[in-house]
């Protein structure tokens, strides 16, 4: 059965430590300066009532990728399980998908000079039914990933128990990473 | 909202440049010079051979090959990994326009080279080193009989060619001063607009036709229509725009105040590209002053507008992403 994967990224839980990023770099290789993951931190309100805001950064592995609708030559796909990934050589590097995705997700590898972004590690440990690199190293569980058609997989439970919010979803590209709003408000 | 920590230059990349912006120049003016050179053949009452329709015609078929030919030399030039641009050609996504332009391209493209041999048979037949096409020549020759079916694909093509750079863009949802219904019609009307200064100019230059006073004032006459339909429609865009709510109006606000690139908006494409001509041309048919000067002076000016406003778009969009 295809899977239906998700990534929780809980606001509440993220103490913007980069573990994630830097787990990523390494794992993926990413040439200095270019981001697959990054978690963008932003201080809000006016002192002394101030609160801060993660804001994690990523593919977001839409299921309706136009990305994948605007590649002319089929690089771009997805795969049976919804991932969407690059064939790196049948890439032309034309950057049209770059500007097509809404997410800003894409980037050209400086060293490859071809379009890339998150794979959930899909090669090296997704398909050995490792958590992505991400997730396996997050320092207090705020990322959560797994199959949400498993009734008792926690990224299930956690759907079922929390509100979820998922990035820009008025553009329907339906997104499989979302994240938990944070609860407490900034008081202005 | 102070950042902290996290890097954007990576958002901040031009991804598509000004070659981008001039492939699209290029292509309109492609497109746009043999729309009007189809419709000068068609429509032009006397068939006289030294006349400025004549020119247009012959500028038309001249200008639209190479400009073509240029266009798509720079947008494979343009990608990222050049020599892989075979893909285009083996792999087809009906969903991308990319795709759909690649298309176009391949049926346009061979269809204004045979249009151009059959307009210049005469002046190719003259020349002896050219004699070992003789039997390409018979062939284009034997062509004659459905010239008329030919120009009527030509001009279809034509027109796809001059809507798919506007498709091209608006298909993108995630850049907002992109996506607008009205940017294919924007770029169709501003191709045409090209192609009638292109060819003015390269008919005036090179084809040395006899210019009377009637023709000048046919050309300048035609200069203004076009104009007066480029302006409402470029303000249609706009408010269009302002009145998209959200981020796509704070982001047509910025782009049409902020830096530079306003600056492009307002001095390059809408002072000089269509105020300018515009006086000029009101002037003349006011004063009843015909002079040729007029005339290119207009078709330059409609020229670079044209240009600085795909470069405009280009760069507009890709800045004010919201
Ligand atoms: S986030 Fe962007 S790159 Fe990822 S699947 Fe969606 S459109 Fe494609
Ligand atoms: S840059 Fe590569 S993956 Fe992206 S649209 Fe072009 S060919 Fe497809």
């Amino acid at each position: 059965m295809a899977k239906a994967y998700r990534l929780i990224f809980d606001e509440n839980l993220c103490i913007g430590c980069q573990a994630c990023n830097v787990a990523c770099r390494l794992e993926n290789d990413v040439p200095e300066g270019v981001y697959r993951l990054q978690v963008h931190v932003t201080t809000q309100g006016v002192f002394p009532h101030l609160g801060m805001h993660f804001e994690r950064r990523s593919c977001v592995m839409c299921d309706e990728p136009p990305c994948v609708s605007v590649c002319p030559t089929g690089a771009s796909f997805q795969s049976k399980d919804g991932l969407v990934h690059i064939h790196e050589s049948q890439c032309i590097t034309c950057k049209y998908c770059i500007l097509a995705c809404p997410y800003h997700a894409r980037f050209i590898n400086p060293v490859k000079n071809v379009v890339e972004k998150c794979t959930f590690c899909f090669d090296s440990r997704l398909s050995k039914a490792l958590d992505p690199a991400c997730v396996s190293v997050c320092t207090t569980e705020a990322l959560r990933f797994g199959d949400v058609s498993q009734e008792n997989s926690t990224v299930a439970m956690l759907s079922r128990k929390e509100t979820l919010l998922f990035p820009k979803a008025h553009l329907g590209t339906k997104p499989k990473v979302c994240f938990i709003p944070a609860r407490k408000g900034v008081k202005v | 909202m102070s950042p902290m920590w996290g890097s954007t230059a990576q958002y901040e990349v031009m991804h598509w440049s000004w070659a981008i912006a001039v492939y699209l120049f290029l292509a309109g003016i492609s497109a746009g010079s043999i729309i009007v050179a189809l419709l000068v053949k068609w429509n032009r009452h006397e068939r006289s051979n030294s006349s400025i329709w004549d020119a247009m015609i012959k500028s038309g078929t001249l200008v639209a090959p190479v400009s073509i030919l240029a266009g798509l030399f720079l947008l494979v030039a343009d990608l990222g990994r050049p020599l892989s641009f075979y893909w285009l050609l083996i792999r087809f996504n009906p969903l991308s326009v990319m795709s759909l332009g690649v298309l176009f391209l391949l049926i346009y493209t061979p269809i204004v080279l045979v249009f151009t041999l059959l307009v210049f048979e005469r002046t190719i037949v003259k020349y002896t080193w050219l004699s070992p096409l003789g039997s390409f020549i018979e062939w284009v020759k034997s062509l004659h009989s459905y010239a008329k079916t030919i120009e009527y694909f030509l001009m279809a093509a034509a027109l796809c060619v001059g809507t798919y750079t506007g498709f091209l863009l608006s298909a993108l949802y995630a850049i907002p001063l992109w996506n607008s219904p009205v940017l294919p019609i924007v770029f169709l009307t501003s191709s045409i607009s090209s192609g009638i200064a292109v060819n003015i100019l390269i008919g005036l230059v090179f084809f040395k036709s006899t210019i009377n006073t009637e023709s000048i004032k046919y050309l300048l006459v035609l200069d203004l229509r076009v104009i007066m339909t480029e302006l409402p429609l470029l303000g249609i865009f706009f408010v269009g725009l302002l009145y998209g709510g959200g981020e796509v109006s704070s982001m047509a606000k910025a782009a049409l105040s902020h830096g530079g690139l306003a600056l492009v908006f307002w001095l390059g494409v809408i002072g000089i590209g269509l105020l300018l001509p515009l006086a000029t041309v009101i002037l003349a048919l006011r004063s009843h002053v015909y002079r040729v000067g007029y005339i290119l002076t207009n078709a330059t000016a409609v020229l670079l507008g044209v240009l600085l406003l795909r470069y405009y778009i280009i760069y507009a969009g890709q800045i004010y992403l919201g």
